[in-house]
């Protein structure tokens, strides 16, 4: 397992070393003449909340993808907190994780125009922020409380997806695991069941979703079978954005999370300068804990796929106020 | 005499201007009728078979005049977000539409090859040729 992900990064590096010249960052390089796509992303970030500080580099993942006739495949490994420095009141520490994590590997097979088939570890396609869960690529180095404390952001199984363009683009996604995890440190939940379904709607500028399922958590601390509930609405212009997802979680007896979402709001004032405001709620009656919180953002990105990020959070849990910085690139 | 010449230049030149302005997408022959929302979807990749043939869309270069009004008519999207969507497409494992020089290049190409499908001034359209799309500035 570690050998071939070490093969596959060397022939990243290797193909990075032998890009051809007109290469763009954040597009990736072709391998020779071969349906295969190499390319990767890294984040760094630092947070200051009173009395706590936390230097990290957060992301260093390489990706490869490539597709052939009615295949298409993508394999994704990473470094997950490589390196973490923390200032917990005046109590200095230091931990480095080298572990190589899978984080997704995939094949999918298009059926024709309507069906795709894919089989493998995939970002569970719930919500909006699921699907595009780097630092790089979203709106604010943090991610809203419903992203991870509703459903599995990762699926190891199979899932088919049925797309039909009329007036707009309708799609209904399916969801399934009945099996451990590829690499089930490398996911919110561990999971040993997921059973999940989509519905979105896509529109001109408006886009909807729904989403619900069904999965059974192995971890100890959670409780076992879980059931959640996701809907999603985004307006989008070339100038702004406005996103709002709610989402709720709960077992046989009771709401683990009886709500949790956001309303945000994305202002590109240019290309380079981006301005968001996200306000959030969430109430976990599995951990006891409920919050509000408004974050105001700025992001600069000299170019697309470089993000200078800062945030600020105000937090109902005042002691949970926060700033947040980061770097990063998607390559 | 005079002024019949002189409406007969005129009405060739009214002609010739409204052609200038149309715009049309084309594929071959053996491609079947697509909505505006397939073809927008072929555009951004998420539509990649049409009846069992893989589409192949083919642009003009990055910063072409007929590109952009393509671009925002079509799919309703301007250069910057385009930009962005396509870079989230990498992480996503999906690669742009592959770009040709000119409208000659991009007719000859979609004649030869089955799926294909661009975009170029109605002037060119030829018999050859199968309408999908038409639009005017």
């Amino acid at each position: 397992m570690i050998l071939y992900k070490i093969i596959i990064i060397f022939t990243l590096l290797f193909s990075f070393l032998h890009a051809e010249s007109e290469y763009e960052l954040g597009s990736g390089v072709q391998v020779g003449s071969l349906p295969f796509y190499v390319g990767g992303y890294f984040s760094v970030d630092y947070k200051n909340m009173d009395d706590y500080e936390r230097y990290r580099v957060d992301d260093l993942a390489f990706l490869g993808y490539g597709s052939y006739s009615k295949f298409s495949y993508l394999v994704e490994f990473e470094y997950k907190e490589l390196y973490v420095k923390t200032d917990n009141h005046g109590v200095k520490d230091t931990e480095k994780d080298t572990k190589l994590y899978t984080e997704r590997v995939y094949l999918d097979y298009n059926l024709d125009e309507n069906y795709m088939f894919r089989i493998g570890k995939y970002n569970s396609p719930i919500g909006f922020w699921n699907l595009l869960p780097v630092n790089v690529l979203r709106e604010t180095t943090s991610n809203p409380m419903s992203s991870y404390i509703i459903f599995p952001k990762f699926t190891t199984g199979v899932s088919a997806s049925y797309t039909n363009y009329k007036e707009g683009e309708f799609k209904i996604d399916l969801m399934l695991q009945n099996n451990d995890d590829i690499d089930n440190e490398y996911n919110n939940y561990q999971l040993d069941k997921h059973y999940g379904f989509g519905l979105s709607y896509e529109k001109d500028e408006y886009t909807y979703k729904l989403n619900s399922g069904y999965f059974h958590s192995i971890h100890d601390v959670n409780e076992d079978d879980l059931y959640y509930f996701l809907l999603s609405a985004k307006y989008e212009t070339d100038n702004y954005q406005i996103q709002a997802e709610i989402g709720t979680q709960r077992t046989d007896t009771y709401f683990t999370t009886k709500y949790a979402g956001y309303l945000q709001g994305v202002y590109r004032f240019t290309q380079e300068h981006i301005g968001v405001v996200r306000l959030e709620s969430y109430d976990n009656q599995f951990l006891g804990v409920s919050d509000d919180m408004a974050i105001v953002a700025y992001t600069y990105r000299p170019l697309y796929p470089i993000a200078i990020k800062s945030e600020y959070q105000f937090h109902t849990l005042h002691q949970e106020n926060q700033f947040l910085f980061s770097f990063s690139v998607l390559f | 005499m005079k002024i019949i010449l002189l409406f007969l230049i005129l009405s060739l030149l009214c002609i010739n201007s409204s052609f200038a302005d149309d715009y049309v997408i084309v594929s071959n022959k053996n491609m079947k009728e697509l909505s505006l929302s397939q073809v927008k979807a072929i555009f951004l990749k998420k539509l990649t078979f049409v009846s069992d043939v893989k589409v192949v869309p083919i642009n003009l270069g990055l910063r072409d005049e007929l590109r952009l009004k393509f671009e925002k008519k079509v799919l309703r999207m301007n250069f910057s977000r385009l930009k962005t969507y396509w870079t989230t497409q990498h992480y996503l494992g999906h690669r742009p539409p592959v770009s040709m020089k000119s409208q000659e290049s991009i007719k000859a190409f979609v004649k030869k090859v089955d799926g294909s499908i661009g975009y170029i001034q109605a002037v060119y359209v030829d018999d050859d040729l199968k309408i999908i799309y038409k639009w005017s500035d």
